[in-house]
């Protein structure tokens, strides 16, 4: 190995040749005629057609050619599963094969984002969950990780901070004990933000979720004096811009919706609104926990559905170390702490 | 009756002429230094002011929350005259009216300055929330302008009409536009008038009572994240110290028309009464605030026990006690409490001016001291003091009213042409 007189870190040279890879690759891959024999499935078809999608790929088949081709033999192959399953050349973004191409094929059901679609909307008939958190306070070690990840994750400015790890220290020495309290956004079922907001600006999902729009908030700030958890800040167009530079290139799609760069001078919505914690509502969406909850090195915070009786946040939350912040407030979060 | 005489010289201007100068000058220093600062507040955005997330709303809020009380309060002063018909109050009817419209003006100015977002001012009107006191306010108060104007025509129409038929030049048609046609001048239309403006005083009363400012109230009252504000007997202060600033901004107002305007002397029975209603008010006022301080002092919760420690003992007790106490109580009622004073136009005008002022303090310490300790221990305490920006905005507002009034009593006939009715 070559010593190099520049002291700047870099990779290690092995000397190998790139080309020697490739045999790498080659050699790591699996026999396609071992892994389909494991499947009932016809063996020569699936490789007739994995040969084929590579074509495709490579622009040597259009996709229509390809379908044509296929098409009767997998549903004879498949039957109701080819039927009933998408489709994933036919989509209403970037559709890879003609219309006509598309409408003759067995498959019926239509592109991926109507299927995905009717999924949801079944799942809205009845089971919807109702996010809760649950906070372990033994487990809490006072890192504030969740305020790093939540400010992260969700871009907020300065001033903005949808969690905050709140310190208590009680007793005097050497008996003193320290409590730490994180504090997101509660999700109250009965939430005095919702009954004050003059335009309905921030209300209940039915996730249980406190939404804010953007593009109806008049930036009174009634909500932020109606909070008893002091859980909403207001964006006074403030920028970390000093600091980091293109701060704001990036924003979170807070609630589902993108909103693109951040433009403070405009004033651009956020900017003038209130804002809170969102239970990280996009990333729920995709089926991840919030950032808070992901990055918890103590593995303090929960994130489940308080509706479903089996869930480990409703049997925490069930638990008699449970409790509520304010409870005589009559609000009910949905965040519980455990004691 | 108007006699011809009356009319000839009917000119309400300011009797100074060089007065009038000044006086114009001295508004347009305060709308050019207002506007500048408005352009500021525009492109800068709320980070212009010393408000926080932990102190979101301020010196706006407080001279919102004054000015509808100045408007309510100067509302149920004119009710006396044309709804309880008390004696001689009839001179100061329209001005009171008057007076009442321009302060809610310049409230919900205030109220458009302090929202994050100003460009969605009509918000309100397109969507509603029916538990928000704030949304049914928004309705109340258009409801309510709309009676202020109701009423300010039905009393003032009579003497238009007179005007416009008698006088002559552009102030004959000016007033003559503002019958909106009705132009009858007969007894008989001067008592359908009189019927018609009590009728919608008797709905003005409880619409200002408890909607207007006793809902204003109601919006803090109803924060019980906020102790200090939730309770039964903070919406009836809030209409209590309308009633009191409005009295006295009324008075105030009677004395300085009459001198610069009219060019008469005032009235001693009226400036008794007058002076009598204040030092009523300020009694009551003192009365229900005590009451309130004990409620909270007693129940011995923490947050109500440190915000009264932080408005008697804290950072900014001198508005207490220098600005609520001692020129919105004790002053007024030192000079109030002499009957020749109270008979006087110069110890009623300083009265009155020392209330008006005395209570924007009162404004301040409803608005700002709850918001100083954290709703929950281990948040960072609040401190707020307005920035140059929230002042001069605010002095811009409040001169855009002065303006407004001014320009209103040198044009219509706010002083009734008819001395002797009642």
């Amino acid at each position: 190995m070559s010593v190099d007189d520049d002291a700047t870190p870099h990779v290690p040279s092995v000397g190998a040749d790139p080309q020697g890879f490739d045999g790498m690759v080659d050699d790591e891959a699996d026999d396609p005629h071992e892994v389909l024999s494991e499947v009932d499935f016809d063996t020569e078809l699936g490789i007739a057609m994995a040969e084929d999608a590579k074509r495709v790929s490579r622009g040597e088949l259009t996709s229509d050619a390809y379908w044509e081709k296929y098409d009767e033999a997998a549903e004879a192959e498949f039957g109701d599963a080819y039927r009933e399953t998408p489709n994933p050349a036919v989509d209403r973004g970037e559709q890879t094969i003609s219309d006509e191409a598309a409408q003759s094929l067995g498959c019926s059901v239509g592109s991926m984002c109507d299927v995905a679609e009717q999924l949801d909307a079944e799942d809205a008939d009845g089971d919807t969950p109702r996010w809760g958190m649950v906070i372990d306070l033994q487990k809490c070690v006072g890192c504030d990780s969740c305020t790093v990840a939540c400010k992260a994750e969700n871009r907020t400015p300065p001033g903005v901070s949808y969690n905050v790890v709140m310190e208590e220290e009680r007793g005097e020495f050497p008996n003193v004990t320290r409590t730490n309290l994180p504090r997101p956004c509660m999700q109250c079922e009965n939430p005095p933000c919702v009954q004050v907001c003059p335009v309905s600006a921030t209300y209940k999902m039915d996730d249980g979720v406190v939404n804010i729009d953007y593009d109806r908030c008049i930036g009174c700030r009634y909500c932020m004096i109606g909070c008893p958890y002091g859980a909403r800040y207001f964006d006074f167009g403030e920028n970390y811009d000093d600091e980091v530079e293109g701060a704001g290139e990036i924003t979170s799609p807070e609630y589902g919706v993108d909103r693109g760069k951040r433009e403070a001078e405009a004033g651009k919505s956020p900017v003038g609104n209130v804002r809170k914690c969102s239970f990280c509502t996009h990333r729920l969406e995709r089926g991840e926990e919030p950032a808070c909850v992901e990055t918890c090195i103590g593995d303090a915070r929960n994130m489940g559905d308080l509706d479903d009786p089996d869930s480990e946040v409703a049997e925490m939350a069930d638990s008699t170390r449970s409790f509520q912040l304010k409870e005589g407030e009559g609000t009910d979060p949905n965040v519980y702490y455990l004691e | 009756m108007a006699t011809e005489h009356s009319l000839v010289r009917y000119d309400p201007g300011f009797v100074d002429g060089r007065l009038r100068a000044v006086w114009y000058g001295f508004l347009a220093v305060l709308l050019g230094v207002g506007g500048y600062a408005m352009w500021l507040r525009i492109d800068g955005g709320m980070a212009t002011t010393n408000l926080t997330s932990t102190t979101p709303w301020g010196a706006w809020v407080a001279f919102y929350i004054y000015f509808v009380g100045l408007s309510a309060g100067a509302f149920l002063v004119s009710t006396l005259a044309n709804v309880f018909e008390l004696e001689g109050m009839h001179r100061v009817d329209r001005d009171a009216l008057f007076a009442a419209i321009i302060s809610m003006n310049v409230a919900l100015l205030f109220v458009w300055a302090d929202l994050g977002r100003m460009d969605r001012m009509y918000f309100p009107f397109l969507y509603r929330q029916f538990t928000s006191a704030l949304s049914w306010e928004v309705h109340a108060y258009v409801a309510y302008i709309a009676v202020l104007v109701t009423e300010l025509y039905l009393s003032m129409r009579i003497d238009l009409a007179r005007v416009a038929e008698r006088a002559d030049g552009w102030r004959a048609r000016f007033c003559g536009l503002l019958t909106l046609g009705r132009t009858d001048t007969s007894d008989a239309a001067a008592a359908t008038d009189r019927t018609w403006l009590k009728r919608v005083g008797i709905l003005g009363i409880p619409l200002a009572i408890f909607l207007v400012h006793g809902g204003t109230g109601v919006l803090f009252a109803t924060a019980k994240a906020r102790p200090y504000w939730n309770s039964g007997l903070f919406p009836i202060i809030f209409v209590i110290s309308a009633v009191v600033s409005g009295t006295a901004l009324v008075a105030l107002l009677y004395v300085l028309r009459t001198h610069l305007f009219d060019g008469e002397s005032t009235d001693p029975n009226l400036l008794g009464l007058l002076g009598s209603l204040m030092a009523g008010f300020v009694v009551v006022d003192v009365a229900l605030t005590a009451i309130d301080a004990l409620i909270a002092l007693a129940s011995l919760h923490p947050h109500e026990v440190e915000t009264w420690n932080i408005v008697l003992f804290g950072e900014m007790s001198w508005s207490f006690w220098w600005f609520m106490v001692g020129l919105g109580w004790l002053f007024p009622l030192v000079v109030l409490s002499n009957r020749s004073w109270r008979r006087r136009p110069g110890p009623i005008a300083v009265a009155g001016l020392s209330i008006v002022i005395g209570i924007v303090a009162v404004r301040f310490n409803i608005v700002v001291p709850p918001q100083i300790l954290p709703v929950m221990d281990g948040l960072p305490h609040g401190s707020y003091f307005p920035t140059a920006v929230e002042w001069l905005t605010s002095v811009g507002m409040i001169g855009v009213g002065l303006l407004m009034y001014t320009v209103g009593a040198e044009f219509l006939p706010l002083t009734p042409l008819e001395r002797d009715h009642s």
